[in-house]
């Protein structure tokens, strides 16, 4: 048997669970759109053995009380959200770095090295058709040397270009270095306070909010995989090499040749941004850069292989029309249009044979037109490929994260409708207030009062 | 639960997704049409791009090719006319040396002014001889001097040969030499024009054998034009060849890299509507809450 005011206190424990619960329906409302947030819920628990209090005593039923409150996560879907996050900003990062790449290499159009080469080209033909008079004009010639010094500039200007996408890159890779280690130390101090938190029995909610938000980020920049321990801390480690550990953050580098290491320890990046810019830095850029030097230089080959076959305008063997033998060092080597080799034969004469034959180097399969155009092909697959393999991953990131979203996110139906019940809840409590009140009024100032009046 | 819960998070996140792909679609799309190129960077289609910079490469050679023919054309035409007239020039002295013949020994004043008019047409004979084109001497060979001929009838071109690359391993030779022309140094039309004035002045009556002469001279340049007229044949085949030839090339070249204008704006209207259609319902489904519902 209760006593006369245990009951008073039952209904204020209903009225306080009411408005706890109305207090975390407000927070989850308020952070809908924050990034990171993980919908809260509150965990009520039925007081059958209540603590001794004011009014009461043994054998009451003891009200409401809330246990506490939980997250809505689910750590299996949040470990694939962050390994397909990594995985999408590799094929992001791959895409975007190929697409920079590709956008050096506007083809087919008129302002592409192809059209430079076809000009320079047929600038041969033009030779051999007027391969001009020591005493006459030289237009041919002049005209020609200009293609070839167009042709040279703008293979300079490719290389360096190519360059610049590497300098760009590793800006960019530098500063996911600098982040990965801020995110680390975080963590690191993220964990010493979660411990403490949690240890003084408080709300450790926000923290592991803001814990799971630089997990997120740590998966998106290097692929890191973090080992969730049931204090609410957590390890992060890459490929077995440990850049978070308890409260201690290790630190990653890289070097110059792009070796990847956490506190010296060599590791691989398998997924990331960070593994995207690794390799566009060793693998992509170096071997378009290798092709279009080798262009370059089957260009300067045969043109002056072809030169020094021929005699110029003075009856001399030819010499070198290009010098250098890469695309950042070709330029052009002669300045007198006399010098070209337009005759095949000596004497100082004016025949265009060499020249012709020159003109025909466009259309062979073993020319430099044909290694460009196999460098065009190559880097436009490269990039298709990788906006295809950018696109699917989208697809998936996004289901994942709708899926991830759809059991920590928060629904504002759900909520306002959570909002409408805990409302009644309080009001059914305030009504059983009022009824206990009213039982009371009539024990103690009505009962026994019978002909009192 | 009853299937997936649908928050604020998951329903933005597909109609993101719905949103920026057909938005980036239609901008594709547009990209396309406003410029006409069905590829626009080299991704759009590898394999193509690699075909349409082959096919350009080869549009431009048959440009040339086709440069190179109306070059060749101008010089063969500028030779034929320096053929007719050597013929005319050569005619007018056989006519003159069978005056020579006819007047014989009688009339010395007549002989004389007979060589003084063969003199004549032996100087126009080395003017047409020396006839140039774009500066160069069509007769010369490869010379790189103004003339093939000095002023006292030596050859002073040399023996090169002028080719004009009009196709695809078809490379022709445009030029006939002074010596293909006119005779080899010592036995050309020069010299026995020379004998020939000096003949009707010393001893007209001696005239017999340069009819003969004349003849097989006159009949050395017509053969030197029939070879120029067969090449020049040749070259305008090419010539209508490489019309054809880049008119196809275009064609292809457009089938690889342009745009059909047509199905594109029909596709460009179909994803303008699926782009709308994709506004329209996240903004309807956006504004339907619970909240509508509650007093």
């Amino acid at each position: 048997m209760s006593s006369t005011f245990g009951q008073v206190n039952q209904a204020m424990s209903g009225l306080n669970a009411a408005r706890y619960q109305l207090e975390i329906t407000a927070q989850n409302i308020a952070n809908a759109a924050t990034p990171g947030y993980v919908r809260e819920s509150v965990q009520l628990q039925s007081v059958d053995d209540p603590v001794l209090g004011l009014w009461s005593g043994r054998g009451e039923i003891g009200g409401v009380r809330a246990a506490g409150v939980s997250r809505q996560n689910d750590p299996v879907i949040d470990a694939r959200a962050r390994m397909e996050h990594g995985l999408d900003a590799l094929a992001s990062g791959n895409a975007n770095n190929l697409s920079a790449i590709e956008q050096l290499f506007p083809e087919p159009s008129d302002n592409g090295l192809a059209e430079q080469l076809n000009d320079f080209w047929n600038a041969w033909a033009s030779v051999a058709n007027d391969p001009g008079s020591s005493s006459g004009s030289t237009a041919a010639r002049t005209v020609l040397l200009q293609k070839a010094s167009a042709v040279t500039t703008h293979f300079n200007s490719l290389s360096a270009s190519l360059q610049s996408v590497a300098d760009t890159t590793d800006q960019s890779l530098a500063s996911t270095v600098q982040n990965v280690n801020s995110d680390a130390s975080q963590l690191a101090a993220l964990n010493a306070r979660i411990v403490a938190t949690t240890a003084t029995g408080a709300d450790a909610n926000g923290l592991l909010d803001q814990r799971d938000r630089l997990l997120d980020d740590l998966a998106s920049r290097i692929g890191a995989v973090p080992t969730l321990k049931n204090d609410g801390t957590v390890d992060v480690d890459l490929g077995g090499v440990a850049l978070v550990s308890g409260t201690t953050a290790a630190t990653m580098s890289v070097d110059s040749s792009y070796n990847v290491s956490i506190d010296g320890a060599a590791v691989t990046l398998a997924s990331g941004s960070a593994a995207a810019d690794l390799q566009t830095l060793t693998t992509d850029i170096p071997a378009y850069q290798a092709q279009l030097d080798s262009v370059a230089f089957t260009l300067a080959t045969q043109v002056n292989d072809a030169q020094a076959a021929g005699y110029d305008l003075d009856g001399n063997a030819g010499g070198p029309m290009f010098a250098g033998t890469t695309a950042a060092t070709i330029g052009v080597a002669i300045t007198d249009p006399a010098q070209i080799a337009a005759s095949g034969t000596p004497g100082g004469n004016l025949d265009g044979s060499n020249a012709a034959s020159i003109s025909q180097f466009g259309s062979a399969s073993s020319g430099a037109d044909a290694a460009y155009s196999v460098l065009v092909g190559n880097i436009g697959a490269a990039s298709a490929l990788a906006q295809q393999k950018q696109s699917t991953q989208d697809a998936i990131t996004t289901s994942v994260d709708a899926l991830r979203s759809s059991v920590s996110g928060v629904s504002y139906d759900e909520e306002v409708s959570n909002m409408v019940t805990y409302q009644q809840a309080f009001q059914a409590s305030s009504r059983v207030l009022t009824t206990i009140d009213s039982m009371l009024d009539t024990l103690i100032n009505h009962t026994g009062m019978v002909g009192m009046t | 639960m009853i299937g997936m819960r649908v928050t604020v998070g998951s329903a933005s996140y597909r109609s993101m997704l719905h949103l920026q792909s057909a938005s980036s679609r239609l901008a594709e799309l547009q990209d396309k049409l406003s410029s006409g190129q069905q590829i626009m960077k080299p991704s759009d289609d590898p394999s193509g791009t690699v075909r349409a910079l082959a096919l350009r490469g080869d549009l431009k050679r048959s440009t040339q090719y086709a440069a190179n023919a109306d070059d060749a054309i101008g010089w063969m035409s500028t030779a034929d006319t320096a053929y007719k007239q050597a013929v005319n020039l050569l005619q007018n002295a056989r006519t003159l040396v069978v005056q020579g013949l006819n007047t014989g020994a009688n009339d010395a004043a007549a002989s004389t002014a007979l060589a003084n008019q063969v003199d004549a047409l032996r100087g126009s004979l080395l003017g047409v001889a020396n006839t140039t084109y774009n500066g160069r001497p069509v007769f010369g060979g490869t010379t790189a001097g103004t003339v093939a001929y000095d002023p006292n009838g030596n050859y002073v071109g040399d023996d090169g040969s002028i080719t004009r690359a009009v196709g695809a391993n078809n490379t022709v030779t445009i030029n006939q030499t002074g010596p293909q022309a006119f005779g080899a140094p010592g036995s050309d039309v020069f010299s026995l024009l020379d004998i020939i004035a000096n003949t009707l002045r010393v001893n007209p009556s001696g005239l017999g054998s340069a009819l003969g002469q004349l003849d097989t001279a006159i009949s050395t340049v017509t053969g030197a034009q029939a070879t120029e007229g067969a090449t020049y044949q040749r070259v305008q085949a090419a010539s209508t060849a490489l019309t054809t030839d880049n008119t196809n090339l275009k064609t292809e070249l457009s089938q690889v890299q342009d745009a059909d204008a047509a199905e594109l704006a029909i596709e460009v209207a179909t994803a303008n509507t699926t782009y709308q259609a994709s506004l329209q319902v996240t903004a309807n489904i956006s504004q339907l809450s619970l909240m509508d519902f509650l007093k």
